[in-house]
Order: structure tokens, then sequence, then C-alpha cells
């Protein structure tokens, strides 16, 4: 057996600033072997990933490969060393036929130097029948669809002197029927003695197909099962068990129940289907599911920046139509989005200028009334609490806690009445978290209606008087607060009763 | 002691609010002027200096509508030939003996709905705003020919006050032009709603989006003050040369995007300043002037421009290239 092994990592560890992402772990994986990752969002599963691939550098630790040791992997050499990341779509040149695609760089040439395409394609050909993948050697990358792309991603993998392969989530939006190809194929690649790392959230997938599960949590490896030691209750209770009772404590707030706002039947068609849910003035709503399971994608549904092709809204009793960002801030919705340097600030401007940004649609005139706005922007900084030398500094040279708190307050000054917070609290420091819950309780008790989407689970049955529980677009399970916790909500998320 | 402290830390963080490129753009023209009056006593003589604002009048307004549409994150490569359009179209109605109020009216009027029809094509068809001007700048090439007919047209002491008129016999009437048009441009885009609005599109389209702005709508209005403002400088033209030409125009749009970049505008959006945008159009013409009274041969005088604009616009953004 040891001669068979391919991957060590030994007491691997890496820290990003206030957080432990990966902690002395050791990991192994054999010729042959489907080795399952498991963990919640945050457990450290892509830490590991990039340091496999080589975009990260273990801080401790060493990585040993066909019995040599590194202290660390750089994206060539892992390469080299046939570590191959399995991505969805990306890496593959469109305009390519398929057989160009898997034989990238290395095409056979004929006597004159040219592409000999008759080999190359036979030689494609071959490599497909043997992983059973039914496609065209000839057809265009372009008019694939995702599913036989990766599957393209795996010939390809498998064309060079590849022994490890590493999917991350790799059915992300697929069919069942897509789902099972997928998994026939991975194993297929295993009997050909490939050893292949598999990350799923989906624990059906993971025992349909493993050879070992290894359960991270919080960047600690907790355990490695055998195949079929574990029962999936088990593996649950491992991916949570954390002591939930330190965590922040908030203040209880009277909810009015005759005050409702009704989200009916939202669907874009793709990543959210038929979402319905209530929400009570006074509330605070959980959005719980998986990365990809649709919440973000539902809030901007509800925020009207993307195209729906249904979905209505009801606030207390008054339906409204929100058709784009504009209508939604005019109706008292606010959104912070979860990735705030992206879509929520502006960062090259000031402290100022991106705080009166969406109040600008509740003022009349021409022109911006500096003096009284720059009074009431300093109010929001200091109830905010924001630490800033001047409300004109650039936002830029903000930390990520004060730049969230400018986006809350950019909120609060547009008056909003109905926050949806994605991921509020990501990336930033425990201080500036603290103040973040404080704010949303506050504006619980000012009869706000409030919607909070996140991944940290403590945080969510912390602050969530219910939870919506998603999963691949749809509820799975309203929670309410006495039902509310992690085994409840990662059950749902992960494909209930199993 | 304190207050000089004081001082200071205002100074920092103006220079700080991104007007540091007009700082250095300002002592970078008063160096350049510094040294051509040494070189040359003919420069720095009050006749000279109206001559290069008189000169530059032209570009810079045009330049004010290329830079707000360069602000929201627009390119306008159109304003040259849309220029030789609106030009045509003036004559022609000149010549038609209407009323040259009226003439200033409708010319205005066509660059503004050109404008407005160059803001729907870029805003419904999603191309690059780079690649669909390019396309609609030969649309106007050609309507500057199919409408003289391809015709130079001669305005026979038409309009000719329009463009060459001079206040109390000294300062050309350009200048006031150009001056007011560009404190109404720094008005609009320092003060108000709007130009807040455009800035913000071109800083970061999709927080603008989130936060209520209508991004279409702005950028159409950000095109058809461009337009509108070509169209008007078109009026100065031909009222100085006395004739439209199908040809004019062609070396607007670069000289355009060139000023602005050099007043520190960033061809990606979301940057710049009227006033430096301003300035960058007279250090433009100062160095034009210059290259002319030191007699240099007008072959060479296009490779030291070309020299000049690559290192003032490094000079210029200095403060953001060392962070790269």
């Amino acid at each position: 057996m040891r001669e068979n092994i391919l991957l060590e990592v030994k007491q691997c560890s890496k820290s990003f600033p206030g957080v432990k992402a990966f902690n002395k772990v050791d990991f192994d994986l054999y010729k042959g072997e489907i080795h399952c990752v498991v963990g919640e969002n945050g457990a450290g599963k892509t830490t590991f990933i990039k340091m496999l691939s080589g975009a990260l550098h273990p801080d401790e630790g060493t990585i040993k490969i066909a019995g040599k040791e590194y202290t660390h992997l750089n994206p060539a050499l892992a390469h080299q060393l046939g570590i191959q990341t399995i991505y969805q779509e990306l890496s593959l040149a469109q305009d390519l036929t398929v057989a160009e695609n898997i034989f990238i760089g290395n095409w056979p040439t004929n006597r004159f130097g040219l592409v000999d395409y008759e080999r190359l394609n036979n030689e494609a050909k071959r490599l497909l029948d043997n992983l059973k993948i039914n496609l065209d050697v000839e057809a265009l990358v372009r008019t694939l669809n995702v599913p036989q792309k990766q599957s393209v991603q795996i010939a390809k993998a498998m064309a060079t002197e590849a022994k490890i392969f590493i999917l991350d989530e790799p059915t992300a939006a697929y069919s069942t029927s897509e789902i099972s190809n997928l998994l026939g194929l991975v194993q297929k690649c295993a009997e050909n003695g490939i050893g292949v790392i598999y990350i799923s959230h989906h624990l059906e997938e993971v025992f349909d197909i493993h050879d070992r599960i290894t359960v991270l949590r919080d960047g600690n490896k907790i355990t490695t099962h055998g195949k079929n030691e574990a029962a999936p209750e088990m593996i649950i209770r491992e991916m949570v068990g954390r002591d939930v009772s330190k965590f922040y404590t908030r203040q209880k707030v009277a909810i009015d129940y005759s005050k409702v706002i009704e989200f009916q039947n939202f669907s874009d068609g793709d990543m959210v289907r038929g979402v319905s849910f209530k929400t009570y003035k006074g509330e605070i709503l959980g959005l719980a599911g998986m990365v990809g399971s649709g919440r973000t994608e539902l809030s901007r549904l509800i925020f009207g920046a993307d195209t729906r092709i249904s979905g209505s809204i009801t606030i207390e009793g008054n339906k409204v139509e929100i058709n784009n960002p504009k209508d939604a801030i005019c109706k008292g919705f606010a959104l912070l989005t979860e990735d705030r340097q992206k879509t929520g600030l502006i960062l090259q401007h000031s402290v100022e200028w991106n705080t009166m940004l969406a109040h600008l649609n509740n003022t009349n005139g021409v022109f911006i009334k500096e003096k009284t706005e720059s009074q009431n922007i300093r109010h929001y900084i200091k109830t905010l609490d924001i630490k800033t030398p001047s409300i004109k500094q650039i936002m830029k040279n903000l930390s990520g806690g004060n730049q969230q708190k400018v986006v809350l307050a950019k909120w609060l000054y547009a008056n909003a009445n109905i926050v949806l917070f994605d991921e509020p609290t990501r990336g930033i420091d425990i201080g500036s978290k603290e103040e973040i819950y404080k704010a949303m309780v506050d504006l619980a008790k000012h009869g706000k209606y409030i919607l909070m989407i996140s991944s940290d689970m403590p945080e969510l049955i912390a602050m969530c008087d219910r939870i919506v529980v998603m999963r691949k677009g749809e509820i799975t399970k309203v929670l309410e607060k006495e039902q509310i916790s992690e085994e409840n909500i990662l059950t749902y998320s992960i494909g209930g009763t199993i | 002691m304190k207050n000089i402290f004081a001082k200071n830390k205002k100074l920092a963080r103006w220079m700080s609010r991104g007007n540091k490129s007009v700082l250095y753009l300002f002592v970078i023209i008063l160096f350049a002027m510094l040294v051509m009056s040494l070189l040359e006593p003919k420069f720095f003589t009050a006749r000279n200096l109206f001559n290069i604002l008189n000169q530059q009048s032209t570009l810079g307004i045009a330049t004010m509508g290329v830079a707000i549409a360069m602000i929201s994150g627009c390119i306008d490569l159109t304003i040259g030939n849309l220029l030789a359009s609106t030009a045509a179209v003036a004559a022609l109605l000149l010549n038609a003996e209407v009323n040259v109020f009226l003439v200033i009216l409708l010319t205005c009027l066509s660059g503004l709905a050109a404008g407005f029809f160059n803001g729907l094509i870029v805003v419904k068809t999603r191309i690059n705003t780079f690649i669909a001007t390019l396309g609609l700048m030969s649309v106007y090439q050609g309507l500057a020919l199919i409408i003289p007919r391809g015709n130079n047209i001669y305005l026979k002491g038409k309009l000719a006050d329009f463009g060459t008129y001079r206040v109390a016999g000294l300062v050309p009437v350009p200048i006031f032009y150009f001056v007011t048009i560009a404190a109404i441009a720094y008005l609009v885009m320092r003060y108000t709603k709007f130009g807040r609005r455009l800035y913000s599109i071109g800083g970061n389209p999709e927080t603008a989006y989130l936060a209520g702005i209508n991004l279409d709508r702005n950028k159409i209005i950000a095109y058809a003050i461009s337009g509108f403002l070509a169209s008007f400088t078109s009026l100065i033209v031909i009222s100085r040369i006395g004739q439209s030409q199908p040809a004019m125009g062609v070396a607007y749009p670069l000289e355009s995007i060139a000023a602005a970049v050099i007043g520190g505008v960033a061809l990606s959006g979301g940057r710049g300043s009227i006033p430096g945008v301003f300035l960058g159009v007279i250090l433009l013409g100062l160095i034009r002037n210059s290259l002319n009274i030191l007699r240099v041969q007008s072959f060479y005088q296009y490779v030291m421009l070309g020299v000049v604009i690559v290192i003032a616009v490094t000079l210029s953004n200095i403060g953001s290239i060392k962070k790269l």
C-alpha cells in the first residue's frame, strides 16, 4: 500500500489576518482512490485546494509528492507534479475543437511540421471512448454545455501525465443525470489509477463515490473515515460540532406579527426557482444555504437588480412593482451586497460621497446641498463609529469593517425600511462585526424588516428569529426559532434527509 | 506656526482628493511659460497669451463634452466628424438666408440630437464605447460629405462676428465662450446630482446601479452634451475660416482625449476634474504656440507634441503610477 501513495500532506497550516484558515492538517491520497473532503463554508476546503494547486503557500508543514517533500508548491510545479485542478469551464479555448483542446500545445505533427489532424482526432477519440465520454471530437468547445466542457477538461487532464485530480464543487447547477454522468467519469478516472480529491456540499454524491471521507471544520481536520464507516448523520455532526453558546447574544425585540411583507414565487429561470416566504416587522429573518444555493441571486431579484421571470412583493397588504434598483430604493428597500468592494462602494471616492449615493434618490432639486449632507453624514459616522480621519477620506484607505459600516450608513441615510444583508460580516474584524450586529438589532427595534444572508452559522443562529433554508434555488425548510440548530440548517442545506 | 500647519493639512487633504494632477499640471504650465519667456520676449505679451487661449477655445469647448463623457466611463470619438456635419448644416442654413440666431439654435439642436443618438446606440447595443463610436465616427464622416455634396460651403461674411469679434478690441470672443462653458461644466460636475451620478457611474457602474442610478439615461445625456458642444464648436470654426469643409475636425477626437487625460481624467472613467481638463487644453496650446514662436518646422512639431503629451501624462499621473 505504501508504494501507492501519491500525496502526503503533513501538519500544514495557513493563517490569514485574524483567522487560522488551516491548522496542522494531515492528509493523504492513494493511487486510484477517491478521497472526498467535506466541511461547512469556511472550513478550509478552498485554502486546501489553493495550497495543492500552488496558489497559496502554507505557513508550516510539508507536502510530499512522489517521494519528494516540498514546503510549498507554485502553479508551474504543481502542474509538473501532475496535480490538476478541474474547473467547470475555465481554461478551455472556446474556438478550438474538443480534440484540439484535449491535446492543446502538444498536437501531433506530420513531417512538414503541420498539425496531423487525423492522428489528433483518432487519439482524442480513443481517449474519450476509454472514459466513456460521448462527444464529437471535432465539435467546437463553444458549442458545448457546461457538463460537457467539464468532461473535456477531465479528458484533457488525462491526456497529460496527471496523477492527482482536484474537483471543487463540480456539480453546481447540474441536473441529476448530468451529476451521475460526472460521477461515473470520476470513477473511471480512479480506475485508471488517478487519485481524486473530491470536494462537495452534496452528501449524496459524496456517499455515492467515496473511498474515504475527510471532515474539515474551522481549518482543523476532524477525522478521516474509510469506505462506509460513517453514516451521514455522523458526518453532519462532525461538520458542525462547535460550542454555540459562546457567540454574540443579541437583545430581544418585539415582533409585530400584524405587519408582514410577502414575497411570492420568485424565479429567475436558473438559480432561483419559485421561492415564496414572508417576514414580519421587527424580525430578523435568516437565509441559509450553501454557496451556490441561490441566496444572493434571490436578494438581487427582490431588489430588482436582475430580471425575474416571476415574483411579486406585498408590503403590509399593498402590492408593489419593482423593476429596477431605483424602484426598490423608493419603496424602502436596501441591499448590502456580499462583495462590498465590487458592488457596494466606489473605492476611489470619499466616505461622504459613498454615503450620500442612495440618499440622492430621495432629495429634490438639481444641486447637492453639501452643508446639510455633510452634517447628516457626520451624524451617521458618529452613531456607527466609523473610524476615518475625515468624511473626505478616500474609501480605499479604510479597513474592511469601516468600509462595511459606510455601506450600512449609505442605506440608513437613504431611509431604508427593508434591509437585505448579504454576508454582512464577511472578512471584517470582530469589533466591527459586533457593531454591525448592534446596528441590525437597532434597525429591528425601529420596526424595520431585515433579511440576513450568511454562511456563518453561529452568526445566523445568534441573530435570526427564523431561518429560511435554501438548496439548489428552492426553499427546503423554514426553521422556527426553537428549531434553529446547526444540525438542522446543515441537514436542509445539503440535501435534506438522506 | 500653528496656522501654517493647519493650512498644510488642508492642502494635503485637497491634494489627496485627486487634485494632485491639477497642481502638477499648473506647475508644469508655469514652468513652460517661464522657460518660454526667457527664450523669446515675444511670448509673454497680452496679444500672444490671448492668442493661445483663442486658439484653444474651440478644442477646449469640444473637450469639455468629451471629458464629461469620459468621466462617466464613455469614450466619444465622433466629435470631429460630427462637428464637420453640423458645420455643413449651419453653412447651408446661412446660405438659405435663415436668421442667424435661428441658425445657431438649429445647429446646436442638430448636435444635441446627434449626441443623443450616439448615446442611444452605445447604451442599447452595449458595444464597447470605443468601438461603437469608432463606427459612428465613420457615419458622421459620410454625413459631413453627403450634406454639402462634398463641397466646401463659403459663408460670404455671414456669421463672421460669432467667432472673431474682439471684446474691447482686444479679447477674442471665443475665449468668453470657452471660459463660460468650462465654468458651467465645473458647476455641473462638481455641485449637481447629475455630475455626481456621472462620476459614480464611471467609478463603479455596478455600485451606481444598485444605488438606484439609471446608467443608460445618464450616459445618453453625457453623449448628448458632447454632441451639443461639438456643434457649438463647429459654429466658431466656420465663423473663423469663413467656410465649412467636409474634412474639418479630424484631429479633434484624439486631441480632446489627450487634453482630458493630461488634465487627469481616467480613460476608465470616474476620475478627473474640469479645472484639470481646462489646464490640459491650455498646456497643449501653449506647446503648439511655443513651437511656432521658436519656428520649429511643422513636421517636427507633430513629433514634439506627441512626446510632450506622453511626458505630461506621465508627470500628471505620477502619483498613481507609483502604486502599480
